[in-house]
């Protein structure tokens, strides 16, 4: 039973990570806080659910959602933070929190639309139900799809943070955009190119949660929005392998909350520790010397 | 101008809460405290007034004060440890503890009534009692930016160094910015439960929080004429766009882009500081001239 628990909550945790990555990676390079990240996420598993009605198989489906979230993502960035650069910091830390929650309520609102504010499903059979069991442990072929796709996403990423010129350029302009800018770097494109990255894995996640679940609604990407607030801030905001450990860690809490509390208890205690973990340790669990602390003079 | 305002009565009463809400988000803005825990504040204002009329019995006057009291003395008790935070970081600390409230208002279900709400609350508080307090709060706010409160929160906002090095407390003053806030926010918030005849959890969600951001993000961080022009804007903007109410949440979130990428400062605000610069370059010559005229 415990260690079910556990292996249902790494699962979600997984997909906690995809979601929360591309946010961190956006406020790592950019410095904005993407509010509109989760309606996005939420786009994500509509425009895969549209698809799949449409007739096409669930693979190219989500590939369509990739793409349009990746490019709805971008457009966000050209017309709306790119526009705030030329303002002071205050305006423009303030101005790209209110664009967001703009572009997230255009977004949440069309899928409202789209959808008449009903819950929708996939069609029974859009993803093969098949179960294994061993060890005492039932795992599903969708949650075992889940776990692999989430490492192998992963893995490139970090790849391609790591080891790739891109990936160093992309680093250079999270550090410092105006050196980078010196050094030749072409900021504007490394931050379309987040932001596609960002976008992408958001339509990932949203498709995976609407296919774990089996409900799509217009107000899906809220919760998860929090939850990325949660995982990066004790992860550390723009710490990336940080993200992932506190995702994993946030979905095993979660489900044995679950499991073992009284219902509403658990958001209570995760929003309480991320208040905790905030004021103590604002660079995160296993924030170092080098991330940004948020805190202010004395 | 009376018979307009008697016929959208319930729209008038709407407008005078929001803008008080919008004040409470304001006053913590202009101090350049990045806190969106007013939604907060009047979750536990309406609560506690709620409470402590119907439930205690008290007087409706002493319940209303008493809910500004507990927004405020909640507000002075979180930002002992948030205003050593900055920027995005208290964003997200506020974000949190709007959405503890709200779990916490689920949660308590013997004392706030869970996801049904507080029901049955008798109606106490009509347009005159809004409108007094809108007017109170305006005066009070007025003073405090025409004293060295104010000039300290202006110059807070636009460098914080610099506000140092001049003698401006930064934690004396946040801590007054969020004390403000929760004062106002509890108050509104107490006046709200004894308009409405209940209160819900999730009318201090996130909703609130974009609307009185939007009319912030409208009217302007700095002058009080800020929160009434984005108010009234947002209030009234399904009223006089009927045929658009259908689609009223995608125009105001276009609107909030569009306005943010034209002016970050807010229509108002950027309007005062054109008739500011306007004047100044009016008086400019004939400072700059010397007395003979140009050679």
């Amino acid at each position: 039973m415990l260690a079910q628990q556990i292996l249902n909550g790494l699962i979600s945790g997984a997909i906690y990570a995809l979601f929360a990555l591309g946010f961190n990676l956006i406020f790592g390079v950019q410095k904005v806080l993407n509010l509109a990240h989760g309606a996005i996420f939420m786009s994500g598993a509509f425009i895969a659910y549209y698809g799949v009605i449409g007739g096409l198989p669930l693979g190219l489906a989500l590939l369509i959602a990739m793409v349009s979230c990746g490019c709805v993502s971008v457009l966000l960035d050209r017309f709306g933070f790119q526009l705030l650069r030329k303002y002071s910091h205050a305006d423009a830390e303030f101005g790209a929190m209110v664009i967001s929650i703009g572009a997230g309520q255009v977004l949440t609102s069309l899928a409202q639309k789209a959808s008449d504010t009903k819950v929708l499903s996939f069609p029974f059979g859009t993803f093969p139900v098949e179960f294994f069991r061993g060890l005492g442990l039932r795992i599903s072929l969708l949650q075992i799809t889940i776990a692999l796709l989430v490492v192998v996403l992963v893995a490139l990423l970090a790849y391609f943070l790591q080891r790739t010129s891109f990936g160093r350029q992309v680093r250079a302009v999270a550090i410092n955009p105006r050196a980078s800018a010196l050094l030749g770097i072409n900021s504007r494109s490394v931050f379309s190119i987040t932001f596609f990255i960002a976008g992408a894995m958001a339509a990932i996640a949203g498709v995976m949660i609407a296919l774990s679940f089996n409900s799509i609604q217009f107000m899906m990407g809220e919760p998860y929005m929090l939850k990325a607030f949660v995982v990066v801030v004790l992860g550390g905001l723009g710490n990336l392998a940080g993200a992932v450990v506190a995702s994993l860690l946030l979905g095993v809490a979660q489900a044995m909350a679950a499991a073992y509390l009284p219902p509403g208890m658990a958001d209570i205690l995760i929003f309480a520790t991320l208040f905790v973990v905030l004021i103590f340790k604002p660079n995160g669990l296993f924030g170092g010397g080098l991330a940004p602390a948020g805190v202010g003079r004395q | 101008m009376m018979e307009f305002l008697r016929a959208n009565q319930p729209v008038f009463d709407f407008f005078l809460l929001t803008l008080g809400f919008a004040y409470s988000q304001q006053v913590v803005l202009r101090a350049g405290v990045f806190s969106l825990a007013s939604a907060a504040f009047s979750c536990l204002g309406a609560y506690g007034c709620a409470y402590l009329v119907v439930k205690a019995g008290l007087p409706v006057a002493a319940g209303i004060g008493l809910g500004a009291l507990i927004g405020g003395l909640a507000s002075y008790l979180v930002s002992l440890p948030l205003a050593r935070l900055r920027g995005v970081y208290q964003a997200i600390a506020t974000l949190a503890l709007v959405e503890l409230m709200v779990a916490l208002a689920l949660y308590a279900e013997p004392i706030t009534g869970g996801a049904v709400g507080f029901n049955n609350i008798p109606k106490h508080v009509g347009t005159t009692e809004l409108l007094i307090a809108v007017l109170v709060v305006i005066y009070l706010l007025h003073a405090q930016s025409i004293s060295r409160i104010g000039r300290g929160f202006d110059a807070l906002r636009q460098d914080e160094y610099v506000a140092a090095s001049l003698g401006v407390s930064s934690r004396r003053e946040h801590t007054l910015a969020f004390i403000s806030s929760g004062l106002i926010g509890g108050l509104f918030g107490a006046l709200q439960s004894m308009y409405a005849y209940n209160v819900e959890p999730n009318q201090y969600g996130f909703g609130y929080m974009v609307t009185t951001l939007a009319a912030i993000v409208l009217g302007g961080r700095r002058s009080l004429l800020g929160p009434i022009l984005g108010s009234a804007i947002m209030i009234l903007l399904p009223e006089v766009a009927r045929p658009l109410a259908e689609y009223r949440q995608i125009v105001v979130g276009v609107i909030l882009m569009i306005v943010v990428v034209l002016t970050p400062q807010g229509l108002a605000d950027t309007f005062l500081a054109w008739l500011q610069h306007r004047r100044a370059r009016d008086l400019a010559p004939m400072a700059t001239q010397p007395p003979g005229g140009r050679a």
